[in-house]
């Protein structure tokens, strides 16, 4: 058989740095050079996501003659959407590894295998960027859910973060096969299990009650891998019971791996049905932005208001899947609601990154998560309460930071759509921006206008030299300058996101 | 050739997994459930895989992919429901209730 | 469509049909047989107090669903299906219940008022929205597809796993490396509460 090596490239070589992860591991050397190989394979990873993506100014590399490299018959597709959404996962991956790094390795967890397993979901996500059949679909998104059940229970003495585990393990598995009976019914009516294929019976066949069925479960499924309201009850459980880089793993990779699926089946699998999964979405933004947002505002321990804040981020996200519910909407706007989705995830995935990091950073210091002990931090770690500063505004949508560029994308796919119900949609985002905006100002309020609390011992303060571990302090500067970049210079993310949208061609 | 028979066997195994899901409240019961709603989806699967008549097989890979997935979904989830047992020598997911909403 | 030994009981049923009236094949007892050894094995696994019970319930379920393959050709997946499930993870299945204590009947008070009863709604009105979807789309079946004869044999599998599949393949070889190695790791720890056991599996 004929394989496509380059196309391949990004997948092989994950492939290899995981086994050499764990081989590596055996090995009677220092435990963080696991970490070293890790990093370097992801970033290697990257190389070829690069050379497939700018492949026609390059000599060596052999062009399709289609955009887009299509393997195994249509399963597996190389397309300028799945690079970007590979090099997100890399990206947002290398972070998270460099997060893990100082906080896995104080309380002298197994290392090791806790990067093999991060280094294999990020594998699971990077094959599910490319999966544009049900089965790839499927056992990809079990690769990258799979190891993440591990590693909420990482902190293996903590009940809290077993339970996060078992949470989140029970959840998923429920969740897999709910997916599944979808699944099981598409392929049934439709007898194909390629995106293409689906889609083309589809259009063919007409609706039935059997396949609004399959479609609504199959969305159903994935409903509960990105936390949309009312699929959410494990999410906030699930973030403050893992180990702290787990959860910014899993609101990043994970939840944005939980889009691509719903993105490319949406778009694709089942574009002849937008009747069917309009409004389901359009019901599910609506409701993971307001509960998300409303339940955040009550919480006073900063994971879990970033664990609300995500299931409400995760309704921004799905905005513009809301306008496919009018009847009469173009091609255009279908392709930049596709685009604002994109868009939305990149800047997402920086932003929220740097917010865990900020987190990890005051956690490691203050032994505490609650808001209110990080009152007056400005006042001892000004450079951490900037970052604080800088990225719940991004999150809050204030220009000129990143996140005011996704919302501004995100509201105008919307509004582009002449009907009732997108414009209700976007009325609700609005109104949900606001009260999102009030938590955010909340957080930076406390780390810069408040007093420092009692009980944080004054030795603490005084040790606040000793600073951020090096990894932390990287990622920090990464995301930081990730999100200003982003912000000030948006055109760098539209152009992404522009190439990005070329997947939803053919409306 | 039956297919609608099989297909309400399907669904009427996967209602009963639900409902196992739901109501039990040991973790390893409520695995066990889940592993009778994964069979119900395979019935499915395979059912259909004849009635399309498949070359591909497409529906019997799936169902074999479905198996080899659920194995080492299991092998997890009991990894994880005994380290719980190890620590609190219990196996009930409702008295897990140190996060609230 | 049914295989080999089946075949003169396939005979026989088609005679007794033609006094019967309604159409009866051995496909169809085999299926009714098994249809109600399947459904009992689930009432039994969601219904038994002992969870040893359940789990022997669970078995006979999977045991009907490998005879449920072989009368639609995919004799491939059926054998998976004994070796993996019925051997293989009811066996681990097992081994964790009486890890976990076979003598300590669940406790089924239920404390969240309300959950049995919706549970129950919930299952019925899944089967129901089901039914009525099935009678609607399948009763008068469609003629889009051929309906080929399917070969379930391993030599076809296999072509079609190791080509066309090769990458969710490869995925699942992971994936079980993955449930090996976080079972290893998950469980090389001394609980603190044992106290003196620090370090005895940490062996970083």
């Amino acid at each position: 058989m004929n394989v496509d090596y380059h196309a391949l490239a990004p997948e092989i070589i994950l492939g290899i740095t995981v086994l050499a992860v764990l081989v590596v591991d055996l090995l009677r050397i220092p435990k963080y050079w696991t970490a070293v190989i890790g990093l370097v394979g992801l970033f290697a990873a990257f190389v070829p996501v690069l050379t497939l993506g700018f492949c026609e100014s390059l000599d060596f590399c052999t062009e399709p003659e289609t955009a887009q490299r299509v393997l195994f018959g249509g399963s597996f597709v190389v397309d300028t959407f799945s690079l970007v959404l590979k090099g997100l996962f890399l990206g947002a991956t290398a972070v998270a590894l460099l997060l893990s790094v100082g906080y896995i390795e104080e309380d002298r967890y197994w290392q090791g295998e806790f990067y093999f397993l991060m280094l294999c979901s990020a594998l699971g996500a990077v094959v599910l960027a490319s999966s544009r059949d049900l089965v790839t679909l499927f056992v990809a998104l079990e690769l990258v859910t799979g190891p993440t059940f591990l590693m909420a229970g990482w902190r293996k003495g903590d009940p809290r973060s077993n339970e996060a585990a078992l949470k989140y393990f029970i959840i998923g598995v429920l969740s897999a096969a709910i997916l599944l009976f979808g699944m099981s019914l598409v392929y049934g009516y439709t007898g194909e299990l390629t995106f293409g294929g689906i889609r083309a019976a589809t259009a063919a066949l007409g609706d039935s009650a059997l396949l609004t069925i399959g479609v609504i479960l199959t969305l159903l499924g994935f409903a509960f891998k990105v936390s949309a309201v009312p699929f959410h009850f494990w999410t906030p459980d699930t973030y403050q019971g893992a180990p702290i880089p787990v959860t910014a793993y899993l609101s990043v990779v994970s939840k944005t791996a939980g889009f691509v699926g719903l993105l490319t089946l949406s778009y694709q699998a089942f574009a002849e049905l937008r009747d069917v999964w309009g409004p389901l979405l359009w019901i599910l933004a609506a409701l993971s932005m307001t509960v998300g947002n409303l339940i955040a505002v009550r919480q006073d321990d900063i994971v879990r208001l970033l664990g609300y804040s995500s299931i409400a981020q995760g309704g921004f996200i799905l905005v513009p899947f809301g306008a496919a519910v009018a009847g009469n909407v173009t091609g255009d706007q279908l392709e930049q609601a596709f685009f604002a989705t994109v868009t939305y995830l990149l800047i997402y995935a920086v932003m929220n990154m740097g917010a865990f990091a900020v987190v990890i950073a005051g956690a490691n210091r203050l032994k505490s998560t609650l808001i209110a002990d990080w009152g007056g931090l400005s006042s001892y770690a000004p450079g951490l309460a900037g970052l604080l500063a800088l990225f719940f505004a991004s999150l809050a949508g204030i220009p000129p930071i990143a996140g005011w560029f996704a919302k501004l994308v995100m509201f105008s796919s919307v509004l582009g759509v002449d009907s009732g119900w997108a414009t209700a949609l976007a009325v609700i985002a609005v109104l949900n921006s606001v009260v999102a905006f009030y938590y955010y100002a909340k957080v930076i309020k406390s780390a810069w206008f408040d007093q420092v609390p009692d009980t944080i011992p004054a030795a603490e303060l005084r040790g606040m030299g000793r600073a951020v571990a090096p990894s932390l302090q990287f990622a920090l500067v990464l995301t930081a300058v990730g999100v200003l970049v982003l912000g000030i210079f948006p055109n760098l993310i539209a152009d992404v996101g522009d190439v990005a949208k070329t997947v939803a061609a053919g409306f | 050739m039956l297919i609608n028979q099989f297909l309400l066997l399907g669904a009427a195994l996967f209602a009963l997994g639900v409902y196992g899901v739901l109501t039990r409240r040991n973790a390893v019961m409520v695995l066990l459930s889940v592993e009778l709603m994964l069979a119900a989806v395979n019935i499915n699967f395979v059912a259909f895989d004849r009635l399309i008549g498949d070359e591909l097989a497409g529906g019997q890979i799936f169902a074999l992919f479905i198996i080899a997935v659920a194995a080492a979904e299991v092998g997890i989830g009991l990894a994880i429901i005994l380290l719980i047992f190890r620590n609190r020598r219990s196996a009930n997911v409702d008295e897990l209730d140190l996060l609230k909403l | 469509m049914v295989v080999g030994d089946l075949d003169l009981a396939s005979g026989i049923w088609h005679l007794a049909s033609r006094h019967g009236g309604a159409r009866v094949t051995a496909e169809t007892v085999v299926f009714v047989i098994f249809a109600v050894v399947s459904v009992a094995g689930g009432l039994v696994m969601i219904g038994a107090r002992n969870p040893v019970y359940s789990a022997m319930g669970l078995l006979m379920t999977m045991f009907s669903m490998a005879v449920f393959y072989v009368l639609n050709d995919a004799h491939f997946v059926a054998a998976v299906q004994v070796i993996i499930y019925a051997g293989a993870v009811m066996t681990l299945f097992l081994f964790v219940i009486m890890l976990i204590g076979v003598d300590r009947d669940e406790d089924r008070t239920e404390q969240i008022p309300f959950q049995r009863p919706l549970a129950l709604v919930l299952g019925a009105g899944f089967l129901a929205l089901v039914l009525i979807a099935a009678r609607a789309a399948w009763v008068t079946g469609y003629g889009l597809f051929s309906g080929g004869e399917v070969n379930g044999t391993i030599e076809n599998v296999a072509d079609e796993l190791f080509g066309t599949w090769l990458i969710p393949f490869q995925a699942t070889v992971l994936l079980l490396t993955i449930a090996a190695v976080g079972t290893i790791a998950l469980a090389q720890f001394a609980p603190r509460a044992r106290g003196s056991a620090e370090g005895s599996g940490v062996s970083e």
